[in-house]
């Protein structure tokens, strides 16, 4: 009896084992055929096709692992060959050689060819792409299959890390035909030369399931499917823990502690997508003395630990923030919170402050607008108490973007806060500061500003480029075209099948996103 | 509670002071401010703590109660004074006409209020009376057939008839007579439509429509919602949740009291 009962024990024991040894096998084999799925709070993005994505970072991003680009970022940040498999410049900086990469094929197994680049350019030229400008480029003409040459306008010290590294290539067998390319939403459209394929988008959900493009140019990509899943952050924070999910791309800074005490990871870097806020230079704000006021009477620590609860640091003044590339180590102060000097300040415009503090301006007591999108809620409620405990009137509005531009191009306005990239190439320096659109800083002409901008856009030489940032960072904080605020810190958590980095001067354009294309690949 | 049971005299005393303390509140309170006592627990400094940008939530709690209470009274009177006219006009107005009104009536019945609220609000960034008068507009459809009914059946009476044939005008007889007997119906309405109105304008405050620096009990709630995976949503969700399930109940509590004193014409108001 007792021996059977000792075998039944070994039996089971056995068992036990060999069950103990076929869980990791099993686990391992789901793992090499499980998707990689990457949650989303956001959702819906459009179909990942250039013309019809939504006009938004990540849209450009998840369409990125679609289409190719000639130029692409390392896991680091560098440029690196993708399409093209080598570029070289003429003396004059004025026309391109580029060499593409023969073993590039679309993903319906037509060969990418030079053909296909000088399409997209004068495609491009005919229909804008948000994302990457080709207006700067005066010809495109394919030498031969795998040779093109291109022709500038001007000299472009950004081409390569601006136009070459985000301008989507697109198929001439497929978009040849289509006129108006924002309607063209069938599949076929997102027929693109990148490392996944677009299997199906379920619209509805904000889902995509993307598959491994095996004839991949640059080797075969990491993980044999993508899955993009729209999922609230939280329901997202269990189901990364329950490994139904790999990579959540935007965690709140808050719940860092929660998902790195489940033994998973948090990547975090500033955004260097600062608040900024910017003025209407029409109204009283036109004065610098008005804007360096301002500057002065804001806490932004303040607006850090309030708004922020610490998940930001205090933006700095001269657009480019710490880590990016073009930003010159001067030190600059920063406009230290003053209350005193700001007052001098005002009342040296001829401002005066009545009983209450209330600030008058030529006798009419003031009341300034502030608007913002409803996502800078909490922001702008902490600036404005802060404001309104320095004594100036303020009327909040929150707004959806469509009101917000008319609001703002109508000019019914003092204030706005904003949130906008200061990464990328910056060539678009130019039209941030200076453009018409509503969310650039809409700066009235200032000579030196704008030569320097012009100089350092065309400028062959990297060093005397980066010499001439430096000025253009001194003029930006003296002059507070807008006045950066904080700089929001963004976080992406994930597991050990990923790892996914922050780049320094953000992909592409200057997306923020640590899920670059990168992660994805050998 | 007692306060509240139908006495004219009392009623309008209470209303009164109920009214003078909304007005006095804001001015006796301290400000609601942001401070960098972010998501603080109950305490002695916070007696029902801070929220997530460190604004004192009895001190919201508090100045949310006029904002709250005031937009709901507000806009049932309004709603009430847009269904009046409207519905007398169906019931003494041409054949032609009453027909035509009937038919805006059934139209404004079938589009969802919400959408209506929506799509104006997302312009307009209403103030307290403008979100007031939002939600009028979006109730005062449902009262007309009520009234009409009601109109009807007072109009037919003797009364009115002969103050016709003696040449009185229609807005004599309906200020005269229909109205005064329509009283207990017309209360009934008014409680009804204060409880609808307290309940939207918690759900305008969900959908971030109201001006964002105007504290109200839905809007309190709305910002709870973001902490409800810490222990933070006990003491940010919970009190404003608790004050406008308290108000909707002593507003049912009235209604209540007035059908009970048999006032109040029947037919499913409540």
């Amino acid at each position: 009896m007792s021996c059977s009962v000792l075998n039944r024990i070994s039996v089971a024991i056995l068992l036990l084992n060999s069950a103990l040894y076929a869980v990791p096998t099993r686990a391992q084999t789901a793992a090499d055929t499980r998707p990689l799925v990457i949650a989303d709070s956001r959702g819906d993005y459009g179909l990942l096709a250039p013309f019809a994505h939504m006009k938004n970072g990540p849209a450009y991003l998840y369409t990125s692992y679609v289409f190719d680009t000639l130029v692409a970022q390392d896991a680091q940040g560098n440029l690196v060959p993708a399409l093209a498999k080598s570029w070289s410049r003429s003396a004059d900086g004025l026309s391109w050689g580029i060499e593409l990469d023969q073993r590039a094929r679309w993903h319906d197994g037509t060969p990418v060819t030079a053909g296909d680049v000088a399409f997209t350019v004068s495609y491009m030229a005919e229909h804008p792409y948000v994302f990457a400008s080709t207006a700067g480029i005066a010809g495109a003409e394919a030498v031969s299959a795998t040779h093109l040459k291109l022709q500038l306008k001007q000299s472009d010290a950004g081409f390569v890390s601006g136009t070459l590294a985000s301008l989507p290539i697109l198929p001439q067998h497929i978009y040849g035909t289509i006129s108006d390319p924002e309607t063209f939403t069938q599949k076929a459209a997102a027929t693109g030369s990148g490392p996944y394929i677009l299997d199906t988008q379920d619209k509805a959900q904000g889902r995509y399931l993307l598959r491994r493009n095996d004839a991949y140019y640059r080797g075969a990509p990491k993980f044999p499917s993508i899955a993009i899943v729209k999922m609230p952050t939280d329901a997202a924070i269990v189901a990364l823990k329950n490994s139904e999910v790999d990579v959540i791309t935007d965690v709140p800074l808050d719940r860092a502690d929660i998902i790195r005490s489940a033994g998973l990871k948090v990547v975090e870097a500033p955004s260097n997508h600062p608040m900024r806020l910017t003025f209407n230079h029409a109204g009283p704000f036109g004065a610098k003395a008005a804007r360096h006021a301002l500057a002065h009477a804001i806490d932004r620590q303040g607006l850090v630990d309030v708004a922020y609860r610490g998940a930001a640091v205090v933006a700095e003044p001269g657009f480019f923030q710490k880590g990016s590339p073009w930003r010159a180590p001067t030190v600059l102060d920063g406009y230290p919170t003053d209350i005193a000097k700001a007052k001098s300040l005002l009342t040296g415009l001829g401002w005066s402050q009545g009983e209450a503090g209330r600030w008058s301006r030529s006798g009419q007591s003031v009341t300034l607008r502030l608007v913002a999108a409803p996502q800078a809620k909490a922001v702008a409620t902490a600036l404005t108490d802060q404001l309104e405990a320095f004594g100036l009137a303020i009327e909040l509005r929150l707004m959806e973007p469509a009101q917000l531009q008319e609001q703002i191009e109508s000019g019914a306005y003092e204030l706005a806060l904003f949130s906008s990239s200061t990464m990328g190439d910056p060539g678009s320096l130019m039209r941030k500061v200076f453009g018409p659109a509503f969310n650039s800083d809409r700066f009235p002409d200032h000579a030196e500003l704008r030569n320097l901008l012009i100089k350092q856009a065309v400028s062959t030489d990297a060093t005397e480029r980066l010499r001439i940032l430096e000025k253009v960072q001194a003029i930006y904080a003296e002059e507070l075209p807008s006045l950066l605020l904080v700089n929001p810190i963004w976080a992406t958590a994930h597991n050990d099948r990923v790892t996914p980095t922050f780049l320094p001067d953000g992909v592409a354009i200057g997306i923020p996103m640590a899920m670059h294309k990168a992660v994805l690949l050998p | 509670m007692r306060l509240l049971s139908w006495h004219p005299s009392r009623a309008a005393t209470a209303t009164a002071a109920v009214l003078a303390l909304c007005l006095m509140l804001p001015e006796l309170l301290p400000p609601y401010v942001t401070t960098r006592d972010v998501l603080q627990p109950p305490g002695p400094e916070h007696w029902l703590g801070t929220n997530d940008i460190g604004q004192d939530v009895l001190t919201g709690l508090l100045r949310a109660a006029p904002n709250t209470v005031l937009i709901a009274l507000l806009a049932a009177a309004a709603a009430l004074a847009l269904s009046i006219p409207f519905a007398s006009l169906t019931v003494t107005s041409p054949r032609w006409l009453q027909r035509t009104l009937m038919r805006v009536v059934d139209v404004l019945q079938i589009v969802p209020s919400v959408l209506v609220i929506l799509l104006i609000a997302a312009w307009v960034q209403p103030g307290l009376g403008g979100i007031a008068l939002l939600l009028a507009l979006t109730i005062w459809p449902d009262d007309v057939r009520v009234l009409r009914t009601a109109f009807r059946r007072e109009i037919a009476r003797e009364n009115v008839a002969v103050a016709r044939q003696l040449g009185g005008s229609w807005t004599y007889c309906i200020g005269r007579h229909v109205l005064p007997a329509m009283g207990p119906v017309l209360l009934g309405l008014f409680l009804q439509h204060v409880r609808q109105a307290a309940l939207k304008t918690a759900g305008l405050g969900f959908l971030g429509l109201t001006d964002p620096r105007l504290v109200t009990w839905g809007s309190m709630m709305q910002d709870a919602l973001d902490h409800l995976h810490t222990s933070a949503w006990i003491w940010l969700l919970l009190p404003p949740a608790a004050c406008l399930t308290l108000f909707l109940h002593g507003v049912l509590r009235a209604g209540g009291r007035l059908e009970r004193s048999g006032q109040t014409l029947t037919t499913g108001l409540a």
